[in-house]
């Protein structure tokens, strides 16, 4: 799993705990990293993700359908999932605040249901720890 | 201001300024099934 992961673009390490079943990877300064791609990479290599979290810095936009989202570069932007940190942010929406945000893209579905990877990736805001 | 000080000006904020981007900075899963 760790070189299916190392070989994803925008990867600079991968560091893989197999006690606590944790993944930790750092991306590259100035390259682009697809959290989606990685939650594929993992299953294509046997091993089920139970949770993705992302610690992310980037400005608050109103999506075209209304929705909040964390823009992290022009193409790469997450819709956020309304909870009560999320409403905290509404206020800086398009506005020039940067924001770096803890959050959590990925957890896994309860019960027998299966996993759908494809499916676009919704950003569920766990702590905001800084704005600028 | 002289040259050399707009030198030194422009190359602190070619040092600064990658860090103020927007990125993602750190990622962390959680895996069933490793072995």
């Amino acid at each position: 799993m760790k070189q299916h992961l190392q070989r994803q673009s925008g990867v600079a390490n991968v560091d893989v705990s197999l006690i606590d079943g944790k993944v930790e990877i750092t991306p590259k300064e100035d390259g682009k990293i697809e959290p989606a791609q990685l939650l594929k990479a993992t299953y294509d290599s046997g091993v089920s993700v139970a949770e993705l979290d992302v610690l992310a810095r980037g400005k608050v936009v109103k999506g075209s359908s209304g929705s909040l989202e964390l823009q992290i570069e022009p193409n790469q932007s997450f819709v956020i999932a309304p909870n009560e940190l999320s409403t905290g942010l509404e206020a800086l929406a398009d506005s020039a605040t940067v924001v770096t945000v803890r959050g959590q893209l990925y957890k896994k579905p309860g019960g027998k249901k299966k996993p759908d990877t494809s499916a676009p990736l919704k950003l569920t805001i766990l702590e905001v720890q800084k704005k600028e | 201001m002289n040259r050399q000080g707009l030198t030194l000006l422009l190359l602190a904020g070619s040092i600064f300024v990658p860090q103020l981007q927007a990125q993602i900075k750190h990622i962390e899963m959680r895996v069933e099934g490793m072995t």
